[in-house]
């Protein structure tokens, strides 16, 4: 119960993007279009197009409340997908394929975090330095080719639109994203951990004078995010229904600016689980629906990026409002 | 506030009147968006739109790629997209012959068909198949580069994109073509140019930097990589002929390239033939009659020599304009 109430009260709190998705819906249920747009049918297949990036922001916000950001998730989601096909090609199971996914998509992180906190280098330089040197790696490992997957792999169910034209079911990587993210909104809210990542974003040197060991604490965001990214490349992998290492190039901003939307702070100590994944819903809703009113891609490119520059600016106004 | 709800009921009643008279919306999803051949393409679509017009066929048009050229995954939710919006047909340029098979899979269960055209899609589900024979112009391409260098040099062949399907066919016949001619010889067959014409620019540079004394003759496999090759040869003052180039599909700058004796042959397609079949084709199926499986649009050589005549003309500069607002 004091879980359920206080789930409630953070999102409320981040008002903001709710407001924003009510906006998008209200504006698209002004078109012809509605009748498309609001279908069962196509709200699951919304929900199917913000998995990857969704569970890509749920890292992304524990790294950057930290403070920090990491560009390479995007060749991580690559490099992860094309080993999740190589190894079922060789045999695999599937089980056995996720842990090692999840296993090396945390080591990346984990390298990525032990360098940032250890040497105290600008997670900008290292993740920018790691985003090539895995999408090389992805090229590398893939032969510079596609790979394809077992065509009867259950893997490729995950992401499968059984019954296209109904909501009903959702597949199994729509529900792996919701739990995940409640896991993490648990992780962030409820635990000491959670807390300490919080204080680090806020005041670094303050956190570090409370006796918050900053080091492990910011390398572990970074270590965490990798294990998440490890199920994204999975499910990245299972739409595809093969291992591409030229996928998701770009994903990273895709994500980032999900997060931003969501009203979480790149200078630190701000954020929510919830608000990140609205901010995902928000543009993916927003692809989906120029879409099928037909409009140009340009002008998709255009409003989305008008969108996270209101987003952020409404947000900033709101906020020194209730400050002054 | 009654008045409101009135003025949206028959706003809606409106709507469906206009839908129940005999009308088709179509989606043409392109590759991208940048390429002059996209371009061609469109204007067939929109020429087939016209022709229907005056025939009493309305067809409404979505012209619509990948919101990142060449991903994959951002073309499969343009597809599925389409599909929600109910429309009544796709024709569809896969960007992978994998990748968009079970987004085509669903349309079709969800009773959208799709014509596919210029790549293949390893699939049976599409109505029908509209393409180059890419593989002969591969051919054509080999047999041209042999002619030009007299049967004797070193040949570079700068592939495209790792999975494209009709870049990958062409590359496969120029290969085969150089089979036949033993006093060719490859030395480079294993880079990609990439995506876009800045890649395919480094790549070439970075290619002719090694290869820059011994080439004799390069063959390029579309328009972006075409154009970047031709540019990094004139850069180190070694095209105008000096080393014989051969490329694929034309835009304004390869044309230009060809008058200007810097290209010496380019094997074009017939871009605007396929948009526009694509659609009639779809039509034809949406009417109730038969369609054909696979359809060859045919390619052609254009050299310096003939460029002139009429119907390479038209190849060469597709009446974009007369269908397109640009």
């Amino acid at each position: 119960m004091n879980l359920s109430s206080g789930t409630l009260f953070r999102l409320l709190r981040s008002g903001g993007p709710v407001l924003g998705l009510l906006l998008v819906c209200g504006l698209f249920s002004l078109t012809e279009e509605r009748a498309f747009i609001f279908t069962g049918g196509n709200l699951k297949n919304i929900l199917i197009q913000t998995v990857v990036v969704a569970i890509g922001a749920l890292g992304m916000t524990l790294i950057i409340i930290g403070g920090g950001i990491d560009l390479s998730v995007g060749s991580v989601v690559a490099f992860t997908g094309v080993l999740a096909a190589k190894l079922l090609v060789a045999g695999w199971a599937p089980w056995t394929t996720t842990l090692a996914l999840v296993v090396v998509g945390g080591s990346i992180g984990l390298l990525n975090g032990a360098i940032i906190a250890g040497f105290r280098m600008m997670p900008f330089i290292v993740t920018l330095g790691m985003m090539g040197i895995v999408r090389g790696a992805a090229k590398w490992l893939a032969n510079n080719q596609t790979v394809n997957a077992p065509p009867d792999s259950p893997v490729g169910q995950l992401m499968a639109r059984v019954n296209p034209t109904e909501f009903w079911p959702l597949p199994p990587g729509v529900w792996i994203a919701l739990g995940l993210a409640a896991l993490m909104a648990v992780v962030l809210q409820k635990t000491v951990f959670g807390r300490y990542v919080f204080a680090i974003g806020a005041n670094e040197t303050a956190a570090r004078y409370s006796g918050v060991q900053v080091g492990p604490v910011k390398a572990a965001t970074y270590a965490i995010s990798g294990l998440l990214i490890g199920c994204a490349g999975l499910l990245q992998m299972s739409r595809l229904t093969q291992g591409d290492p030229t996928v998701a190039v770009g994903l990273e901003l895709d994500i980032i600016a999900a997060v931003v939307i969501g009203g979480a702070s790149l200078s630190g100590g701000v954020g929510s689980i919830p608000g990140s994944l609205i901010g995902a819903l928000i543009m993916a809703l927003l692809r989906n629906g120029t879409n099928q009113l037909g409009w140009q891609t340009y002008s998709q490119e255009i409003i989305i990026g008008m969108v996270i520059v209101l987003a952020v600016g409404l947000d900033q106004w709101r906020q020194s409002r209730r400050g002054g | 506030m009654k008045n409101l709800l009135a003025a949206a009921l028959v706003g809606m009643f409106s709507v469906l009147a206009l839908a129940a008279e005999p009308s088709y919306t179509i989606a043409v999803i392109p590759k991208g968006n940048t390429h002059e051949f996209w371009k061609s393409i469109h204007a067939g679509a929109v020429k087939a739109e016209q022709e229907l017009g005056a025939q009493g066929i309305k067809v409404n048009l979505f012209w619509k790629g990948p919101l990142r050229e060449d991903d994959r995954d951002q073309q499969i939710q343009v597809v599925e997209n389409f599909t929600s919006r109910q429309v009544s047909g796709m024709v569809l340029a896969p960007l992978d012959s994998q990748a968009l098979v079970a987004p085509v899979a669903i349309a079709a269960q969800a009773g959208v068909p799709t014509v596919v055209i210029d790549s293949e899609l390893k699939s049976d589900k599409q109505l029908s198949f509209i393409a180059t024979d890419n593989f002969k112009g591969g051919q054509m391409a080999g047999e041209f580069l042999a002619e030009q260098l007299g049967g004797k040099g070193n040949i570079i062949l700068l592939r495209y994109q790792v999975g494209s399907a009709s870049t990958e066919a062409r590359e496969k016949g120029f290969l085969d073509a150089l089979q036949k001619h033993p006093g060719l010889k490859l030395i480079s067959s294993d880079q990609y140019a990439g995506v876009t014409r800045e890649t395919a620019y480094q790549a070439s540079q970075n290619l002719l930097n090694r290869f820059e004394r011994e080439v004799n003759g390069v063959f390029c496999p579309n328009e972006t990589v075409t154009i970047a090759m031709t540019k990094a040869l004139r850069d180190i003052g070694r095209a105008a002929g000096e080393v014989k180039i051969v490329g694929f599909d034309s835009g304004t700058q390869s044309v230009l390239d060809l008058t200007n004796g810097d290209v010496q042959g380019l094997v074009v397609q017939d871009p605007v033939k396929m948009g526009y079949l694509g659609v009639i084709t779809l039509v034809r199926h949406l009417e109730g009659k038969p369609v054909e499986r696979r359809i060859d649009t045919g390619v052609s050589l254009v050299t310096k020599d003939n460029m002139a005549q009429p119907e390479m003309a038209a190849l060469l500069a597709p009446p974009i304009a007369d269908y397109l607002k640009e």
